[in-house]
């Protein structure tokens, strides 16, 4: 063969293998497997906040649900959406009254208030305490009505609160809440029990519910 | 005989770089199953680097009326691709129960859609930039863009 073409044939092989490498065929390749068949997420432990949710029903249908959405996500889309009462990121409320409360005020209360039981109610049907305690706000709702016990906790760190209410008036700021919500350490938000769900919402750096 | 070697390998070689280059983002991958009677069977596997081309060949008004239709969405599915993108393998929704599954999570850079119910099955992998190619291209043929 002579060298000219031997130079063309080794120069058309190497631009060849090249691109071959250099294109993610191997990715193709992997594409193609059956989508549903691999079973695994990867678990990473980063400095990405998740916010959980997760709901298993013990029904005959056996529902679970799990939602994982990362908080620097939400932060970025919400002000993206401008539907109805949601602009910017904050949710219009009218005149920060909700049946004739003042939450702005309520909230400022709140704020300013060391740590303590505001609410305490003990009945034969239903146990309900509302504190303030270690900077986060507590609801907690023992319903006891029937033997089907069912039993409610909410724990909102009070930096969050602060942040959803730090917009202006009549407005609830979501993004501002969110980021306050990054802020915080891994911790359980809301915790549903009874005879046949659990939901829980809780916060941690991992992209998979355990 | 050498000319017709040189043509072929020439061309071999185009081929396979025009694949390359086609296959660089992988692949959209969509496949419908409707069991009921007249359902749908769709499978349809597209290189993902070959719509952005090709909707370069989609006239103007075509856009511009595609666009439109979507212009509220537009804003929310760039923030959320764009977002998407920074977590390449993560679960984000799966629901169960004892005759459906949905699943929607990312893996290897690709919006993976699950849904296996009993009366149907969907499945779609989609590459993140190629959503994110189109949804740019749609958002400049938006009015006033």
């Amino acid at each position: 063969m002579p060298d000219r073409n031997r130079g063309f044939l080794v120069t058309t092989v190497l631009i060849a293998a090249a691109a071959l490498f250099l294109s993610p065929l191997g990715a193709l390749a992997q594409s193609t497997a059956a989508p549903a068949s691999s079973n695994q997420p990867t678990t990473s432990v980063s400095k990405d906040r998740w916010l959980h949710v997760r709901v298993i029903s013990s029904d005959a249908r056996g529902e679970s649900v799990r939602v994982n959405v990362p908080l620097e996500l939400a932060e970025k889309v919400l002000p993206a959406i401008n539907k109805h009462r949601l602009h910017e990121g904050k949710i219009k409320i009218d005149d920060a009254h909700v049946n004739d409360v003042d939450l702005r005020a309520l909230v400022d209360a709140i704020r300013t208030t060391k740590d303590g039981e505001f609410v305490t109610v003990q009945s034969k049907d239903c146990d309900v305490r509302v504190a303030k305690q270690n900077n986060h706000l507590i609801v907690h709702v023992l319903d006891k009505e029937n033997s089907k016990k069912s039993e409610v906790e909410v724990r909102v760190p009070m930096k969050v609160i602060d942040a959803l209410f730090s917009a202006g008036k009549d407005e609830l700021d979501l993004v501002a809440a969110l980021h306050a919500l990054s802020a915080q350490g891994d911790t359980e938000l809301v915790s549903v029990k009874d005879h046949e769900n659990i939901v829980r919402v809780w916060l941690d750096s991992k992209n998979v519910t355990d | 005989m050498m000319l017709l070697a040189k043509a072929a390998l020439g061309l071999g070689g185009t081929i396979i770089l025009a694949g390359a280059y086609t296959m660089r983002e992988g692949v959209i991958r969509v496949d419908v199953d409707e069991y009921r009677a007249g359902g749908s069977h769709l499978h349809l596997w597209v290189p993902a680097a070959a719509v952005p081309m090709a909707m370069h060949f989609v006239p103007g008004k075509h856009m511009r009326h595609a666009s439109e239709q979507a212009r509220e969405a537009l804003p929310v599915l760039h923030a959320f691709v764009k977002e998407l993108k920074k977590y390449p393998d993560a679960e984000f929704v799966e629901i169960d129960d004892n005759a459906q599954h949905l699943r929607a999570r990312t893996h290897g850079g690709k919006l993976q859609i699950d849904v296996d119910a009993p009366d149907q099955k969907v499945h779609v992998l989609c590459p993140l930039s190629a959503i994110e190619d189109v949804t740019s291209q749609l958002e400049e043929h938006a009015p006033g863009a």
